[in-house]
């Protein structure tokens, strides 16, 4: 063995315990993270409010899908019954149903995030443990990644939890069960909201811990939701041409998407900034990929799982590059966060 | 004394940085909504006229513009979405702010050691947090003037200005609802950020949830001044629907519709103010409800800052 060789296997055999030490304190952080967000009543009360709007709107949807599921069964027994051989398959997705339920986790779920973000910042400080945190050997850098572990454990169970009502709801009111693809579309759909809630909690640590009162670090997240997830998108559909008619300008002006892409190729400007304002918001690329794995967008709904993905790489790509981002700064923010707690009004 | 106490808390509202900022973004997206109601108006012109080439290129009759009966204000249509958005939090923070700073920088000790009365305190705040609001109405009325004199380029006429004026009347009793939200919340919890959670929380309920469950709409569908319409005809929707009247998200959309004439069917003035009256009904509920709590409410024990 050479000089080099000795000395990289002296170098591992050194670093091993120390990674392996890093990652029990990581693991441990994370542990402490997911028990102490369920002890928050505020947390757990907005968790409730995100199932029972889940609930609600999985139900709703459901028994409509059920009554129209019925009334094209009865339209297919008549069809066959006076011998007509070939019956065109119904019209409807059964993943569209899911919808409202990605809706409220785009909003609800993001506002519940901050507030994990939030109350993992803030308890720090109030119990005054982060003296205590720092006292021991755990850097800034292990406690932002226990912290985030922690807080994606926490969402990933939010998210299962909100998944399985869902899909319960589908099988039981809308007396449809998804199968082999739709389900493995329904576990990367349900991935995106793990990322974007991990995003926002993020953005809820860091705001907390930039500010000298919490509250303020709370308001000036949930201000920075508001413009990401509520304004920008709104501004985009808003000047988006279809949708300034009730079921769609170019429907109503009797063009097909045909029709709609040659005109739009004359508003090529127009449309890039109207992209660009969408692109700006995280909320718009986790809709983009979910709703084209949930079969929303009926153009998606003939493509394979391989077509899907290539074809969405690109709201891949920034979901990951905003959660990267966040993840850093919240590192960065650890890093330079006092010890000792600063007073002050908000 | 009700005037001291309402002056007292302008003045403090005025030197928070969280309510400038926020009223600053109100301000601004009123002004965005001339240019984005502009900019879109003029697209789907441009939109119809390429559409009857197209049509006529392929030997098919045009349809007739969907725009050509638009009003002027409808240039606005945004503001009956950025209101219950922007507007709606920015009203919470007030109602918020107005009592949760008196609690923990012990001011609400102090100020009960003098001869105030309780209802006189609570009027006073109230006053302050209406005057306030009141201000950033008048304020977001004389920008959307601007917005339809630059776009428009003639003065909005004087049946105009009275649809404006009455616009943000109704604007300011919603953000008002919204501001006694805050503050109830801070009386019913004994931690800051606590009470700030409850009141958002309440707004999503009233913005997003309430009108899926009623109208069907689902949450995103819903920030859309044109929403498409939907089937409700389930026996679901048949029981919910009788609700519709007390959400008070859809009924301030369809009265702001009406009053700024961007609706599609047109409704007498009296069913338009029935529209307000769930809202007017929240307002003196939730005006009871904070003269009631602030009447027993302990000042002494002080809340948490996080």
């Amino acid at each position: 063995m050479s000089d080099t060789a000795i000395l990289e296997h002296r170098h591992v055999a050194a670093s091993a315990p120390a990674t392996a030490g890093r990652g029990r304190r990581i693991v441990t952080m994370a542990r402490h993270e997911y028990r102490a967000a369920w002890r928050s009543r505020v947390f757990v009360a907005l968790t409730a409010v995100l199932s029972i709007a889940t609930i609600a709107s999985v139900y709703v949807a459901a028994v409509d899908y059920r009554s129209q599921l019925a009334d094209y069964l009865l339209y297919k027994s008549a069809a066959q019954a006076s011998g007509v051989a070939q019956v065109a398959p119904p019209p409807f997705a059964l993943l569209t149903l899911l919808r409202g339920a990605f809706e409220y986790l785009e909003i609800i779920g993001a506002v519940i995030a901050i507030t994990l973000g939030y109350l993992s910042v803030s308890r720090e400080r109030v119990n005054r443990t982060l003296p205590l945190l720092r006292s021991r050997p755990l850097s800034a850098g292990e406690h932002a990644a226990g912290n985030l572990l922690g807080a994606t454990a926490v969402i990933g169970t939010i998210v299962a939890a909100t998944a399985t009502v869902a899909v319960v709801c589908l099988g039981v009111i809308g007396h449809d069960w998804p199968g082999g693809v739709q389900i493995a579309k329904l576990l990367l759909a349900y991935s995106a909201p793990v990322v974007y809630m991990a995003t926002f909690y993020c953005l809820g640590s860091i705001a907390t811990a930039k500010a000298k009162v919490p509250a303020t670090g709370l308001m000036v997240a949930l201000g920075v939701w508001l413009i990401v997830v509520l304004i920008l998108p709104q501004i985009g559909d808003t000047l988006d041409a279809d949708n300034q008619v009730p079921g769609g300008l170019f429907a109503a002006l009797g063009l097909g998407h045909q029709g709609e892409v040659d005109i739009l190729a004359n508003f090529v400007t127009y449309e890039k900034v109207r992209t660009a304002i969408e692109a700006a918001s995280l909320e718009k690329h986790f809709e983009r990929f979910v709703f084209a794995m949930t079969d929303i967008k009926a153009r998606y709904r003939d493509l394979s799982l391989g077509q899907l993905l290539d074809i969405k790489r690109i709201e891949v790509i920034w979901l990951a590059v905003y959660a990267s981002a966040l993840g850093a700064w919240m590192r960065r923010t650890f890093n330079r966060q006092p010890t000792i707690p600063r007073g002050g009004r908000s | 004394m009700i005037a001291v106490i309402a002056r007292q808390q302008v003045q403090s509202l005025a030197r928070q940085r969280v309510f400038l900022v926020t009223a600053g973004i109100l301000l601004l997206m009123t002004a965005l909504a001339g240019v984005i109601g502009w900019s879109s108006h003029d697209t789907i012109v441009r939109v119809y006229d390429q559409a009857t080439v197209y049509l006529a290129d392929q030997r098919l009759p045009a349809p007739p513009n969907p725009f050509d009966l638009k009003p002027s204000l409808s240039l606005l249509s945004n503001m009956v979405i950025y209101i219950p958005l922007i507007g709606a939090l920015l009203a919470i923070v007030v109602g918020y702010l107005s009592l949760a700073d008196d609690e923990t920088t012990g001011i609400g000790r102090l100020i009960f050691t003098r001869p105030v009365s309780r209802s006189s305190y609570v009027a006073g705040k109230a006053l302050a947090v209406g005057v306030v609001l009141a201000a950033t109405m008048v304020a977001c009325l004389v920008v959307s003037v601007a917005a339809l004199l630059a776009v428009n380029t003639v003065a909005p006429t004087a049946a105009e200005l009275a649809r404006l004026g009455v616009f943000y009347a109704l604007s300011w009793l919603y953000l008002m609802a919204f501001a006694l939200v805050g503050m109830v919340t801070v009386l019913v919890t004994n931690r800051r950020p606590l009470a700030l959670l409850a009141a958002l929380g309440v707004w999503l309920v009233v913005t997003f949830a309430l009108p899926e469950f009623t109208s069907g709409l689902h949450p995103v569908a819903s920030l859309n001044p044109i929403v498409d319409p939907v089937s409700t005809s389930q026996a679901f929707f048949r029981v919910t629907a009788k609700a519709r009247s007390l959400s008070v998200f859809e009924q301030y959309k369809n009265a702001s519709a009406q009053i700024l004439a961007t609706a599609m069917t047109s409704e007498t003035t009296g069913h338009v103010a029935l529209r307000a009256l769930p809202l007017v009904g929240a307002i003196g509920g939730l005006g009871a409800a904070a003269a009631g709590l602030v009447r027993r409410h302990d000042y002494s024990k002080g809340t948490s800052d996080v």
